[in-house]
């Protein structure tokens, strides 16, 4: 009996120790699966929420940009070109300052129709300036005419349309040009034609057969005048060779012509880019270096370069951003006073084998873009 | 926390799986979701283009239905005229008129303008037709024709641009489209991964008590009571069972001590009723030894003494009475529990003897306190401890040798004490005596043949103490006194303890 009371006494403690047991807390092992759902609930959520904004913000991307008060279209004959481009690139820049936007028909979308209907398009959609590179052409005067009936203004670009009811002209001053490029000749002639006595020196302007324009006409004249003022003793023979333009790569093919013909000139003058470019390759092909001077316009890379070599001898720089400026500040003026300067006209510049390297230096780095 | 802990297993494991397959769920509705709003935006990609071409067929419809009035003029086909001329005018009031940065908007601008100018010529043409102005009709027409072809040039143009950007648009789409799968691959396996980390290692805390209970089940099969009781975890099944089976463990372990206890205390008292019986044995073989000669003598001394007092000896009759008396007890009271009074009965005869032997050379004192002589002892344990005395203590002293008897209480316990003035005893005899490591030739010396080693364990036995006997002694020549102690309520513990034997 004195045993059994013995025993006794630790038997409620053991059962005290074991209700006190319960009391343990979670330990890490439990938790981890309770944070790992949650985090990867977490997860799935930011998933949808991200794949939502994106498509969302992508949509939204598309609609930007906001609108603009004036719509104008610039047309020409020849699309593509460095020189144009260049004329774009101005008006579209002045045109952004100003709010108008400005859309060049010739570059991509409607290539294969003419000026003509270019200019219809134009008139039919109702836009709120043409800029127009125009020739003295019946049809495209009527154009310009139509155009100024429904309210269009139509500023002539380089080419002018001097009957019509254009409400200005941006050129070069045609004249000036011309006797720039009488002088570059007789300065050529006496650099390295006095050995050329028994026949005529022969210089060739290149004319567009399409834009047989006024400006082609005063060019040639001061060119004609200049050399006639100057010539002295020499014999010069100044002729006109006209380029057809017409047709895509015709140009190429009329003057590749003038190399394959009898009398090749001493001197040719070219009065646009695509004329010089295809003048100097054709002088490079048919071995004449040096036996023909060119005398061109613009300043693209292969220009510059041709100048470098000594192949072209001198290029005529048109300040083309400032042209294309001048078109929109035109029409700008005209739809705010109701009139405009008749005339606009653009600086030009020299290059010769003097400043090339100036201009090279230049052109570098515009030409990454 | 808690609660949830106490919740019942089965609601527990059914809420794991709701919870992994609701996470699974959660996942395929955010996919369903991204899915739709894909295959949506990929239906809306080549929209502008189905517009477009809806305008031109309205365009084509309504050019051919004039051409064909041009050429017929019947009924039919100018109503066909007016219904291509309604849609027509319909459809280009819906066109953008906004000049935008986007190249689509103002190619469209100019659509809806052209579309304008069309109408009217379109309708111009038809006017004189009806009139039968036939130049007017004719230049009308032309026009009409020459702008339709410009119209369809640019919607076919704006066509293309739409297409190319369109299509632009759709390898976009779809490449977001594989990223969108890509990321619902690697959510779904990472759902699945963690749904079954989930469920593993729930299912896991769910069934560790059952693992730890099921162990400790087996150690307890096993018979291993000492197991430490497990913590209850919660109040789930599991946790009520785990109580249960520590409430077992518990009052198992409790019986089988209390039963092991109880087995241990009745085996030590086995174990002293059998060492008593040994000493006992032990003692009767000795005396067994020595009986040969008391039943002989006894016999012989008792013709003896009736041959005395037929003789009229009396002196020589109460000797021999004496010696017959003291052989009587030897042989019967050695095996038996005794008083004390018998035993001090049976000194006085030793003495008596002792003293004719010797011719009253042994002076015998007492000191006896009458109410303890009912007091049960041990027989044979005094007359051994005298006849040391007298052997060893005052057997050469002559006629000096005083033997001292006392019977006191003392502390609760009665004390019997035998005092001699003889030689005495050094410390180590004494340690020798008491430790029953001293031997000596008991038969040579003549006694009885029981030795103090005896005495001792006898007491020893019979009290249930270890201190039954103290020997003091002044040293060499100062005497010796034995001292035995008894419980005084002997009797009745004896009672007790041999009640379950």
């Amino acid at each position: 009996m004195i045993h059994t009371t013995k025993i006794e006494e630790p038997k409620d403690n053991i059962i005290e120790e074991n209700k006190q047991a319960p009391k343990r807390n979670f330990s890490g092992l439990t938790l981890l699966p309770i944070v790992l759902s949650v985090v990867c609930v977490l997860f799935t959520v930011m998933m949808a929420g991200y794949v939502l904004w994106f498509y969302q913000g992508g949509y939204q991307e598309e609609t930007a940009g906001g609108t603009y008060d004036r719509y104008y279209i610039m047309i020409t004959q020849e699309g593509k070109s460095a020189f144009w481009q260049s004329v774009y690139q101005g008006a579209y820049e002045r045109a952004l300052e100003e709010n108008v936007y400005v859309d060049w028909l010739g570059s991509e979308q409607m290539q294969g129709y003419s000026v003509e209907e270019q200019m219809e398009i134009a008139i039919a959609s109702g836009v709120d300036g043409i800029i127009v590179t125009a020739g003295e052409s019946e049809t495209l005067r009527e154009l310009i005419d139509r155009a100024a009936e429904s309210a269009i203004p139509v500023v002539t670009l380089y080419g002018d349309s001097t009957q019509s009811a254009r409400c200005s002209f941006v050129g070069v001053g045609a004249y000036n040009l011309g006797r720039e490029y009488g002088r570059q000749a007789l300065k050529i002639m006496k650099e390295r034609l006095t050995d050329v006595t028994e026949r005529p020196i022969r210089v060739t302007l290149l004319v567009n057969s399409y834009a047989n324009s006024l400006d082609q006409n005063i060019i040639y004249s001061g060119i004609q005048e200049t050399i006639e003022q100057e010539r002295g003793e020499a014999a010069v023979e100044i002729s006109l060779q006209a380029v057809d333009d017409t047709n895509a790569f015709s140009v190429e093919e009329s003057v590749r012509d003038i190399f394959l013909g009898d009398s090749v000139p001493d001197i040719l003058i070219c009065l646009n880019e695509l004329n010089t470019t295809c003048a100097y390759q054709a002088v490079v092909d048919y071995n004449k270096v040096g036996a023909v001077s060119i005398l061109g316009q613009y300043t693209s890379d292969t220009i510059l370069n041709a100048i470098d070599r000594n192949v072209i001898y001198a290029t005529v720089n048109i300040d083309t951003p400032q042209m294309g400026g001048f078109c929109i500040d035109a029409l700008q003026e005209y739809h705010d006073l109701g009139y405009t300067s008749q005339y606009f006209t653009a600086d030009i510049s020299l290059i010769s084998r003097e400043n090339v390297d100036e201009y090279l230096r230049r052109e570098e780095p515009e030409s990454d873009e | 926390m808690n609660k949830l802990r106490n919740l019942s297993l089965q609601v527990k494991i059914s809420s794991i799986y709701i919870v992994t397959n609701l996470l699974v769920v959660m996942v395929n509705i955010f996919l369903i979701i991204g899915i739709n709003s894909m295959s949506g935006r990929l239906d809306m990609v080549y929209q502008g283009n189905r517009h477009l071409n809806n305008f031109s067929d309205a365009v084509e419809a309504l050019q051919s239905s004039m051409t064909d009035y041009l050429n017929v003029k019947t009924s039919a086909s100018l109503e066909n005229y007016y219904r291509s001329e309604t849609l027509c005018r319909n459809m280009a009031a819906d066109l953008n008129e906004e000049v935008t940065g986007r190249s689509f908007d103002r190619m469209e601008r100019n659509i809806r303008h052209m579309s304008e100018h069309y109408l009217e010529e379109v309708a111009q043409t038809v006017e004189a037709k009806r009139g039968r102005n036939v130049e007017k009709y004719r230049f009308h027409y032309e026009n009409a024709t020459r702008m339709y072809g410009y119209i369809d040039t640019y919607i076919s143009n704006l066509n293309m641009e739409q297409f190319r950007s369109n299509s632009e648009r759709y390898s976009e789409l779809q490449q977001r489209f594989r990223l969108f799968e890509a990321v619902s691959v690697i959510a779904i396996v990472l759902v699945m991964c963690s749904n079954v980390w989930i469920i593993i290692s729930f299912v896991g805390a769910v069934i560790r008590p059952m693992k730890k209970l099921a162990g400790q089940a087996d150690e307890v099969a096993k018979g291993n009571f000492a197991i430490e009781l497990l913590p209850v975890e919660s109040q789930d099944e599991v946790g009520v069972v785990t109580g249960a089976f520590n409430s077992m463990v518990v009052s198992i372990g409790r019986y089988v001590e209390r039963i092991r206890e109880s087995m241990e205390a009745e085996r030590a008292l086995k174990e002293r009723e059998l060492l008593m019986e040994g000493h006992l044995k032990d003692a009767r073989l000795k005396y067994l030894q020595a009986q040969i000669n008391p039943h002989f003598l006894f016999n012989t001394l008792n013709a003896g003494a009736q041959l005395s007092m037929m003789e009229g000896a009396d002196r020589t009759y109460e000797y021999i009475q004496k010696v017959a008396q003291f052989y009587r007890y030897n042989m019967k009271k050695s095996e038996e529990t005794v008083t004390v009074a018998e035993e001090v009965e049976m000194v006085d005869s030793y003495i008596y003897i002792l003293n004719v032997r010797f011719a009253g050379d042994i002076h015998y004192e007492k000191h006896i306190d009458e109410s303890l002589l009912s007091v049960e002892m041990p027989g044979m344990i005094l007359q051994p401890i005298v006849e040391n005395c007298v052997n060893h203590g005052i057997r050469e002293m002559g006629d000096r040798g005083v033997i001292c008897l006392s019977l006191y209480e003392k502390e609760g316990m009665v004390c019997i004490s035998v005092k001699d003035n003889g030689v005495g005893m050094s410390e180590e005899t004494i340690g020798k005596v008491l430790s029953g490591t001293y031997r000596e030739e008991d038969m040579a010396a003549g006694g009885n043949g029981v030795g103090m080693d005896n005495v001792i364990s006898r007491m020893k036995l019979f009290t249930g103490n270890e201190n039954v006997m103290t020997i003091k002694s002044g040293g060499e020549g100062k005497g010796t006194e034995v001292c035995l102690f008894l419980t005084k309520f002997m009797e009745e513990k004896t009672e007790v303890e041999h009640e379950p034997l």
